[in-house]
């Protein structure tokens, strides 16, 4: 090798590629077990998404290929032309809607109580919305189903909705509590000192400085009560059908998948859409200003 | 038009008596400042006078009429708070027009009063700022002016600078005390520090545990503090106990003649660090000590001699007198105060003996 070679600069392109591959070693080097957890992670997450999007959209997808052999729309015409389906979404956000608001109306005045009251027991009682999520749900279900049972609320609306109402108790009470807590007494009181009646200050001063953590509670809940199952299940069937019921009998006793795919799909929407607004609504007003943002 | 009166005015929680029999009464434009070590009941005096707190006992008058009954909301009074507490959902115009649109000003006049009370702190043009982005010192005087806006009768501050850094304090309470004057507002004014305190005041009240100690102009407090706890916590002060006799003191292996007429027998002497004279040679009547520290306060030095039998004592030096630590000197008590168990203090007032000179350096 003649010395005029050696000081040649090696051609760029390769030189390219050299450091590419340079560093992306260098990197499995360092984070080696990063991108692996990383890879494996979106295998898990996407891996059903992948399928169940395809299924969707899939008029024929045979063994063994890995995409389906013909798309089309023609399944969401059949799902939606189900009178089951028709009559379960409307009804399902209604009843979520529903549960979330009585939720509101019970725990919002009761987490005021524990932010700002001291009283015996107080954090007993706080502890004990862990309960319904200390035990197997299912179990738990099964025994209130017997007292409904007796009660002949099982198959009726407002079964359902007690039953779904212990799901939310613990996220209502909870987060709105810690933001009250978070509101200094000092604001409030330079509000009075100001003039404001206690219900003003309450309205204009606490509430607005509250209002992102409630929102996220109330999404939350709404969310949570939407996609619940097993207690509308347990108390429901065989009167009441909501979406997420719907789907678990689509999934189990139809032969044709698309059905259960296309139902997925169109569930995920209201959480999708709820996300983005709950973005909007925390990152939106104040909070901005507040942190610079 | 505002006076403020306290009349035996009591709280107790539970058990514990946060204020006990406080009575005073603040005249019209007078800037009266409460001043007292943390947990002496001084908060709670003027959340009292707030309506942030419900007295057990006693009155407060506003002019005569008692506001016991008022609520915080009713009440003609305008507090400036510790911490900062402004609204942070609320720009600043908000905040100081919050106050005014509850009393359901025109609009046109609610914007003019609260750019008025923005230009009285200095800050034209920040009305559209959210409080968060504001420096410490700016929320601060914007919580003066939500205070001010409303035109209080009497205006409150619990700590207001406490939480500045000490620059920004001398700052704002320069620029209160102008506001002040300017107003001719009443204002009462709860601080620890008792330099905020004797530049601010018209009058200090000094509490302790609960209790009024003494009130009275900064320069009397100085001069003439009315008990040992007054006298401890007012100034630089050197405290010697010592045992009375008929005619005199002993402090240790040296002694101070008294006026005549102490009672008991273990009394405290106080003597302020500027009242020690230093004298040019040794005297029957000085006390011969060594210099044990020097420190340089820039414009005067503060050293701390050692007296034989007696706690280190406190003296100032003037820069041009040149002393070494481990220098002996020999200094003269020129004015103090015998304290008693109790009542007020015999003060000792005396010329430099005949035949010595002062060393002024």
């Amino acid at each position: 090798m003649s010395a005029q070679q050696l000081a040649a600069p090696p051609p760029p392109v390769e030189g390219f590629w050299l450091g590419t591959r340079r560093s992306f070693q260098t990197m499995i080097r360092k984070n080696g077990f990063g991108l692996i957890a990383l890879v494996l992670l979106a295998l898990v997450i996407l891996g059903p998404l992948y399928s169940v999007v395809l299924w969707a959209f899939a008029e024929r997808w045979q063994y063994p290929s890995l995409i389906p052999q013909v798309f089309g729309l023609s399944f969401w015409e059949r799902t939606f032309a189900r009178a089951d389906i028709a009559e379960a979404l409307p009804f399902s956000i209604v009843l979520a809607a529903t549960v979330t608001l009585i939720s509101a109306v019970i725990c919002l005045p009761a987490s005021y109580a524990f932010a700002r009251m001291k009283f015996r027991g107080r954090q007993l009682l706080l502890l004990s919305f862990l309960a319904t999520n200390a035990f197997p749900r299912f179990g738990l279900y099964i025994s209130i189903a017997v007292i409904f049972f007796r009660l002949n609320l099982i198959g009726t609306i407002p079964g359902v909705i007690l039953i779904q109402l212990v799901n939310t108790l613990l996220l209502m009470i909870w987060i709105p509590t810690a933001a009250f807590q978070g509101v200094d007494r000092s604001l409030e009181e330079a509000a009075l000192d100001v003039g404001a009646s206690p219900l003003r200050v309450f309205v204009q001063i606490t509430l607005p400085m509250v209002m992102p953590a409630l929102s996220a509670a109330l999404l939350l809940t709404f969310v949570n009560t939407f996609y619940e199952a097993q207690g509308a299940l347990v108390v429901g069937l065989p009167r009441i059908v909501t979406m997420p019921v719907l789907m678990y009998s689509l999934i189990n006793s139809q032969l044709i998948v698309q059905y259960g795919a296309i139902v997925s799909l169109v569930l995920w929407a209201p959480s999708l859409i709820l996300l983005i607004l709950a973005q909007r609504l925390l990152r939106g007003g104040y909070l901005t200003a507040g942190f610079g943002v | 038009m505002a006076i403020l009166d306290l009349v035996r005015l009591d709280k107790h929680f539970g058990s514990v008596a946060a204020v006990s029999d406080v009575q005073f009464t603040v005249s019209d434009g007078e800037f009266m400042c409460i001043l007292g070590p943390s947990g002496c009941g001084k908060s709670t005096l003027l959340r009292m006078i707030a309506g942030f707190e419900t007295p057990t006992g006693g009155d407060i008058r506003i002019d005569g009429d008692s506001i016991v009954t008022l609520g915080a909301n009713r009440r003609p009074t305008a507090m400036v708070f510790q911490k900062y507490t402004l609204w942070p959902h609320m720009k600043v115009f908000d905040n100081i027009g919050f106050g005014l649109q509850l009393r359901r000003l025109p609009r046109a006049e609610i914007k003019r009063k609260v750019e008025e009370s923005l230009a009285l702190v200095s800050l034209s043009g920040y009305e559209e700022r959210y409080p968060a982005q504001l420096s410490g010192g700016q929320q601060q005087r914007v919580a003066l002016a939500r205070a001010l806006v409303l035109e209080p009768k009497i205006l409150l501050l619990d700590e207001p600078f406490s939480s500045l850094d000490a620059i920004l304090r001398v700052r704002l309470r320069e620029e209160l005390h102008r506001i002040q004057r300017r107003l001719n507002i009443t204002a009462i004014f709860v601080t620890h520090d008792q330099e905020e305190a004797l530049t601010l005041a018209d009058r200090i009240a000094v509490m302790s545990s609960g209790r009024i100690e003494q009130i009275a102009a900064p320069a009397d407090i100085y001069a003439n503090p009315a008990s040992l706890f007054v006298a401890d916590f007012i100034g630089a002060m050197n405290l010697l106990e010592g045992e009375a006799s008929s005619q005199q003191v002993r402090l240790g292996a040296v002694a101070l003649p008294t006026p005549g007429g102490v009672a008991a027998r273990q009394v405290t002497v106080a003597i302020r660090p500027e009242d020690l004279v230093v004298l040019d040679g040794p005297h029957p009547e000085a006390w011969s000590c060594a210099v044990e520290q020097i420190s340089d306060l820039g414009h005067y030095r503060r050293a701390v001699l050692e007296v034989p039998q007696l706690p280190p004592m406190k003296i100032y030096l003037p820069k041009s007198l040149s002393v070494q630590e481990r220098a002996a000197l020999h200094v003269y008590p020129r004015r103090y105060l015998i304290y008693e168990n109790s009542g007020a203090p015999r003060e000792v007032s005396r010329p430099l003996p005949a035949a010595a000179t002062a060393l002024l350096g």
